[in-house]
């Protein structure tokens, strides 16, 4: 859930009068473009795309143009560009042209949440336009601040002097920045980069900050960025149709986190806990096909609807239902795993048979009512099962589900395809 | 701005040593007591610890209490309402709503100048929460722990402080030891805990960070406090990514770290625990690194690889964490706690190949489980059938489907044109057992049936006949009779049927045919025998028996029978019979152990139905239409009955395969038929939640009074309009292929008169046209040439065993002319209407030919067999609908009922 990119930026530091740079959007007409360079002399070019994507410029993705000829050309250029950047993979739809700020001084401004401070904490230097990684950490001000009385004048003041920021650009910073703060806390934001401020001067020589990118993170346990009324199809690339429909069960009372891990994978394994979450994923890599926490002792209508959406996407392709979590503390076993043999059961009735491995680990409150439950179901279906308890070490239990996975890969699926008098292809 | 704390923290630690964070004089106040997830586990800590929660809040609820096994909790409006009730506390535990935790955490704070520590279980708080109550701790002193944790626990205290570390009995796995846990994993806290009791080391205090962005207690101020606390000689950490907490802390106790998360830097975002993002430079990897360099060392502990240093070691999978810490123990000359409780290897507590061999690799034996889950598993292995989960069944069925693309219903499984080639007795076994079941099973039901026939003298007989006489159609006859067969007709057999099946049950029995079973130990007082015998001689048992044994029926339970040292009675035999049905179908979980207790019932009741068809004067003692009732035990099958008790005769060849096609094809028509939704709501009506107040025949009523004419009775439309066709023609036999009828041009006449009369309708203006019955229908049209699927099936059926029906020969020669005649535009389907007449007509031609049976009568017996079809396939519903159902749900709720003016 990240806004990349002045085009929303700007509408975003409107709701704090923060200055920032003229920007048109990818429908902006060849006179609007014209017209833009013409009063800031050059534009830059720039792919939208969404999400959170980093270092464009180091990848060439950004180009300026000083005449409407090169504006189209970069345009033509950029328009569908793909990114790579670590693993992602990203494709632009569409560019911005944003007008250039001629500026002595380049500012870099943050505000996130530090694990080493525990508070909120302002990064601030004057030499920004570049990685904050790549300067001297006596360049950079880190400062943690009250959250109870926010991002305070003196703060942005005390940090500049600490870095020796040049004089005349400490006052416009002090009294711009902390807005900002209002924009990070208030909208439910976890992290505000701004990066660079460029330092505008006008007739007077006075200078003004002018923020030409803009970066942020929302929360979405926080209701709070709704006030923004952000389009939905902003955040719409982060989700497959598949989480978009399970991620809509996502309240406070039990969590269904769930990320596809492979869509061609063959072990569907709801998990339970984030810890169980992690264990299980990293050790079935490839295997499985999505990674999920079905924990915090969900009740029973809503475990059963999760299971039905994971079923109706992904149990046709799966050689092995891997139920597995660690001895639960608060989860009613009965009534999860009731749940879930319910559900594909009625999964089953609705879709037909599928050959299927059932293997299952787990512990806590109700243990063995619910696992009476799954085997019951089991058997009613016809499907080969082994239901482990707490005392079985779980990543045993995992191997002993890429074991069953292996072996429904080769000749396993064909026999309990035969088993249920359906084809074994998924 | 914070309060100044312990130790030389930048920020506020009021804890010095891990003794502090969970004691017995901690008192506790929980917000939001009653909800969902706190009345669970509250009431089970706070009696673990001996009594310390104090009270709990819930707005407008105060005066309530939440019961506890060490007493009842009070409940409050408010914090402020309970501490001026004279309540005390320094500890408050948040179960809130995430948008309502930041401001429950300011309550406790600013009303309770005695806080000293919050536990806040909520989980998903935004940030911007999170950020503030850092702040309002910070600011007046106080320890959170949280958010998004399991609260803490001591096991040396036998204390727990929120949450539910330890789940429902904290004591099984919270045993006394050394060892000191923090886990961002709430879950893992009691798994590694349980894992380290196996490897012999118990545990001193338990905390559930939890893994948000902020995590108010994490481990700079763990290891300090572990530093301090005596009893502590270790630690295990468990670390997923996120955050630089665990790199700030400095440990002067071995540790064993647990990290896990390698797989999420392929992730882009942040995925399960909030603050594991990817990327950073607290990743796993990361964290791996800080732990190593911490403790000295320059790899991963494995079992293959132990690497480890008297510091510590660092591990990715939990399971390795007992072995690890062993083994740092031992570099510090220090043995387990206690003597290992078990081993982690791999125990399936269940399992099931079914019918498939698996590599041995993959064939574990089920073993015996740890205390006390080996004695919960040998209770649920004493509970016999399935259980199936009630919801709510309106229009909605476990027995029965229709396909809307074929039109084709299936009863369990079983579409209705495999049902027809299959005899009647194997489909009520279909309906009541969900399993067709074996030539066996078919000889138990003709023998308990053709036993059940004779009802002369009785009042359903009586009871009938008086609704015959007043001029009822047969569905009220039937009903009639079966109103008298109340639940007190199969109360004796339904008892011994459930001691019965305990017995033999508990004995383990597989197969109920089983000719070698061991029948010795059974019964050992003897009690079951006793209460199986008659007084005196019963003929209904002696009648049963005789058939059973000329037919060679097999049955472990009629063999215990007689095994007594007297005659048993006709209600143990028939218990017997009704047990030696259901053991299969109940063994394997395909029904439960209601349906098994109503099949002696049900056999009364299809019995009767059948009986009760045949007029009064076609019964005589010990005789049913002519033959007798140890003739019918003997030699003949229900197809045989369901033909006398319509014709008055034994069918033959051609007529029996015709009644059977049509017992099969009329069975079930999907639960949105009226007549199963007639038996749905009787279900519904009588409460299934309670499923022993479920009268069966007043379902069985209901799915009666649910048919009629125009349902059910509709066979005799196409019944008249054949009579109608051949009433003139010299027609003998309709099984005969040799007929010399040219019914092309019968077909050609009637299609030019029908022309006529849709012209002269038109030129009428009228558009209301009469409907030909049995050709066309609104799924199968609109191609060239038509067709019905299921009249399909039965003409290639018929073909099969080399058998002829007149009439089906005319309706294809029909459907041709009318279009040939320009009638119609396509070549319209045969429909199975068509087929239903045909085939019974085909059976009573000659008996309506020799003026045996009038016109009204073959509406009758059309009607008749319809019936004794879908009463099969509604006990089915029956079964189902009380199995599943819920009371009174069949209703419809009056926002989507209409008014019409």
């Amino acid at each position: 859930m990240q806004i990349t990119g002045m085009l929303y930026g700007a509408r975003l530091l409107q709701f704090t009068d923060f200055p920032c740079a003229e920007v048109l959007g990818p429908d902006a007409s060849e006179e609007e473009i014209k017209g833009l360079i013409e009063r800031h002399g050059s534009v830059f070019v720039k792919p939208l795309f969404k999400g959170g994507v980093g270092k464009k410029g180091k990848a060439g993705l950004i180009g300026r143009a000083a005449d409407l000829k090169s504006a189209l050309a970069e345009k033509e250029r950029l328009y569908f560009v793909e990114h790579r950047h670590g693993q992602q993979v990203a494709k632009a739809n569409g560019v911005t042209f944003e007008g250039a700020v001629p500026a002595e001084h380049e500012i870099y401004f943050s505000i996130t949440d530090s694990t080493h401070f525990r508070a909120p904490t302002m990064t601030l230097t004057h030499r920004g336009g570049m990685d904050i990684e790549e300067l001297d950490k006596a360049q950079v001000a880190q400062v943690p601040f009250d959250s109870l009385t926010g991002l305070k004048a003196f703060v942005v003041a005390n940090a500049l002097a600490d870095i020796g920021a040049p004089k005349q650009i400490i006052s416009p910073l002090v009294q711009h920045l902390p807005r900002l703060w209002e924009l990070f806390h208030d909208f439910g934001m976890t992290t505000l980069e701004l990066n660079p401020i460029r330092m505008r001067a006008d007739r007077r020589g006075r200078l003004k900050p002018v923020a030409c990118d803009f970066k942020c993170g929302f929360d979405r346990d926080d209701p709070r960025w709704h006030r923004l009324k952000l389009p939905a199809h902003l955040f719409a690339a982060d989700y497959s149709d598949f989480e978009q429909e399970i991620n809509q069960l996502r309240t406070h009372q039990g969590q269904s986190d769930v990320y596809v891990i492979n869509e061609r994978g063959s072990i569907l394994a709801p998990t339970f806990g984030g810890g169980a979450n992690s264990l299980v994923t990293e050790m079935l890599g490839d295997d499985a096909i999505i990674s999920s926490d079905f924990g915090g002792n969900p009740p029973y209508e809503k475990m059963k609807a999760v299971a039905a959406i994971c079923f109706k996407h992904w149990l046709r392709q799966a050689n092995v239902l891997f139920i597995i979590g660690g001895k639960s503390n608060n989860t009613d076993i009965f009534e999860t795993f009731r749940a879930m043999a319910d559900a594909l059961r009625e999964h089953f009735s609705q879709h037909g048979p599928t050959p299927l491995y059932v293997v299952a680990g787990r512990g806590g409150p109700n243990l063995v009512r619910g696992m009476g439950m799954l085997r019951d179901t089991c058997e009613a279906l016809g499907l080969p099962y082994r239901l482990f308890g707490f005392d079985s070490a779980m990543s045993e239990v995992v191997d002993y589900a890429r074991e069953a996975n292996q072996w429904m890969q080769g000749a396993g699926r064909q026999l309990v395809a035969e088993r249920l008098g359906v084809a074994a292809a998924a | 701005m914070y309060k100044q704390g312990i130790g030389e923290f930048k920020y506020f630690v009021g804890i010095s040593s891990l003794a502090q964070v969970a004691t017995r004089e901690d008192r506790v106040c929980v917000l939001n007591i009653l909800g969902g997830e706190s009345s669970e586990v509250t009431p089970v800590g706070h009696a673990w610890s001996g009594g310390n929660v104090v009270f709990g809040t819930s707005p407008g609820r105060r005066g309530q209490v939440l019961e506890t096994p060490a007493g009842d909790i009070p409940v409050y409006n408010s914090v402020r309402e309970g501490l001026d009730d004279g309540h005390a506390f320094n500890c408050g535990v948040v179960y809130l709503p995430p948008a309502a935790a930041r401001d429950g955490v300011a309550e406790l704070i600013r009303v309770n100048p005695g806080l000293r520590k919050v536990f806040i279980i909520t989980e998903k708080i935004a940030v911007h929460d999170a950020r503030e109550i850092r702040a309002m701790g910070q600011a007046n002193g106080i320890d959170i722990f949280g958010a998004n944790c399991l609260g803490v626990a001591d096991s040396w205290n036998r204390v727990r402080i929120g949450g539910a570390l330890g789940g429902d009995s904290p004591g099984d796995t919270l045993k006394p030891g050394s060892i000191a846990i923090l886990s961002n994993s709430g879950g893992f806290t009691t798994t590694i805990a349980q894992y380290l009791r196996m490897a012999g080391w118990g545990t001193t205090t338990l905390v559930s960070s939890g893994k948000d962005v902020y995590i108010h207690y994490a481990a700079p101020e763990f290891a300090f406090a572990l530093a301090n606390d005596a009893r502590s000689r270790a630690a295990v950490l468990y670390c997923e990514p996120g955050g630089f907490y665990e790199r700030e802390a400095h440990f002067t106790k071995p540790v064993v770290a647990c990290v896990v998360g390698r797989w999420k830097g392929r992730l882009t975002r942040a995925v399960g625990h909030a603050g594991a993002m990817a990327g950073g430079h607290d990743d796993a990897a990361a964290k791996e690194a800080w732990f190593m360099d911490k403790f000295g060392v320059d790899g991963l502990y494995t079992p293959e690889n132990p690497v480890f240093s008297a510091k510590g070691a660092v591990v990715t999978n939990i399971a390795h964490i007992p072995a690890a810490l062993t083994a740092v123990m031992r570099a510090n000359a220090t043995l387990p706690d206690f003597a290992p409780e078990g081993s982690m290897e791999l125990k399936p507590w269940f399992g099931g190949n079914p019918g498939i061999r698996l590599p041995p690799a993959l064939d574990l034996p089920a073993v015996k489980a740890i205390a006390p889950y080996d004695a919960q598993i040998a209770a649920l292995a004493g509970q016999v059938g399935a259980v199936f989960p009630r919801q709510a069944m309106k229009d909605a069925s476990g027995a029965s489907q229709m396909d809307a693309a074929t039109q084709i219903s299936s009863l369990h499984g079983v579409s209705m044109l495999d049902a027809a080639q299959a005899p009647f007795e194997a489909n009520v076994c279909l309906a009541l057992l969900r399993e067709r079941g074996g030539d066996n099973d078919g000889k138990l039901v003709n023998v308990a049936v053709g036993a059940l026939l004779g009802l002369h003298g009785s009042p359903a007989l009586a009871a009938a006949q008086a609704a015959r006489d007043a001029g009822n159609a047969p569905n009220a006859v039937i009903a009639a009779a079966l109103a008298i067969v109340g639940p007190r007709a199969a109360e004796a057999s339904r008892a011994l049927l459930c001691r019965l099946v305990d017995a033999f049950a508990a004995a383990g029995l597989k197969d109920a045919g089983d000719a070698d079973f061991e029948l010795a130990d059974i019964d050992a007082d003897g009690s079951l025998r006793a209460a199986c015998r008659a007084a005196a001689p019963d003929p209904l048992a002696e009648l049963l028996l005789a058939g059973l044994a000329a037919r060679g029926a097999r049955s472990v339970f009629v063999r215990f029978l007689q095994q007594g040292d007297g005659p048993p009675s006709a209600d143990a035999v028939l218990a017997a019979i009704a047990a030696t049905l259901a053991w299969g179908p109940l063994m394997r979980k395909r029904i439960s152990r209601l349906t098994v207790d109503h099949l002696p019932w049900w056999l009364r009741l299809l019995a009767t139905a059948l009986g009760a068809s045949a007029d009064a004067a076609r019964h005589a003692p010990g005789r049913f239409c002519g033959i007798a009732l140890e003739a019918l035990v003997v030699g003949h099958d229900l197809a045989d009955f369901a033909h006398l008790a319509l014709l008055g005769s034994l069918p033959g060849d051609s007529a029996r395969g015709a009644l059977q096609t049509l017992l099969g094809l009329l069975l079930s028509n999907g639960p949105g038929t009226i007549s199963a939704q007639g038996a749905k709501g009787a279900v519904s009506a009588d409460g299934p939640e309670t499923p022993e107040r479920v009268q069966l025949n007043k379902a069985l009523l209901g799915a009666l009074t649910h048919t009629g004419y125009a349902h059910g009775g509709n066979g005799f439309e196409g019944v008249a309009f054949l009579i109608e066709r051949f009433r003139d023609c010299a027609l003998a036999d309709p099984a005969d292929r040799e007929h010399g009828l040219d019914l092309a041009a019968m077909a050609r006449a009637y299609a030019a008169d029908y022309a006529d009369y849709k012209a002269a309708r038109k030129a009428a203006g009228s558009a209301d046209l009469r409907k030909i019955p049995g050709v066309n229908h609104p799924v199968f049209k609109d191609k060239p040439v038509n067709h019905d699927p299921r009249e399909r099936f039965v003409h290639r059926l018929l073909a099969a065993r080399g058998e002829y029906n007149v009439f089906h020969d005319y309706y294809l020669q029909l459907v041709q002319a009318l279009h040939d005649g320009g009638v119609s535009r396509t070549v319209y389907c045969v429909n199975i209407d068509a087929v239903i007449a045909a085939l019974l007509l085909g059976m009573t031609w000659q008996a309506w030919r020799d003026d045996e049976l009038p016109a009204a009568a073959l509406e009758q017996g059309a009607f008749a067999v319809f019936l004794f079809a879908r009463l099969a396939g509604c006990a089915a519903e029956i079964e189902d609908h009380l199995n599943r159902g819920r009371n009174m749900d069949t209703r419809t709720p009056a926002s989507r009922c209409q008014h019409v003016a």
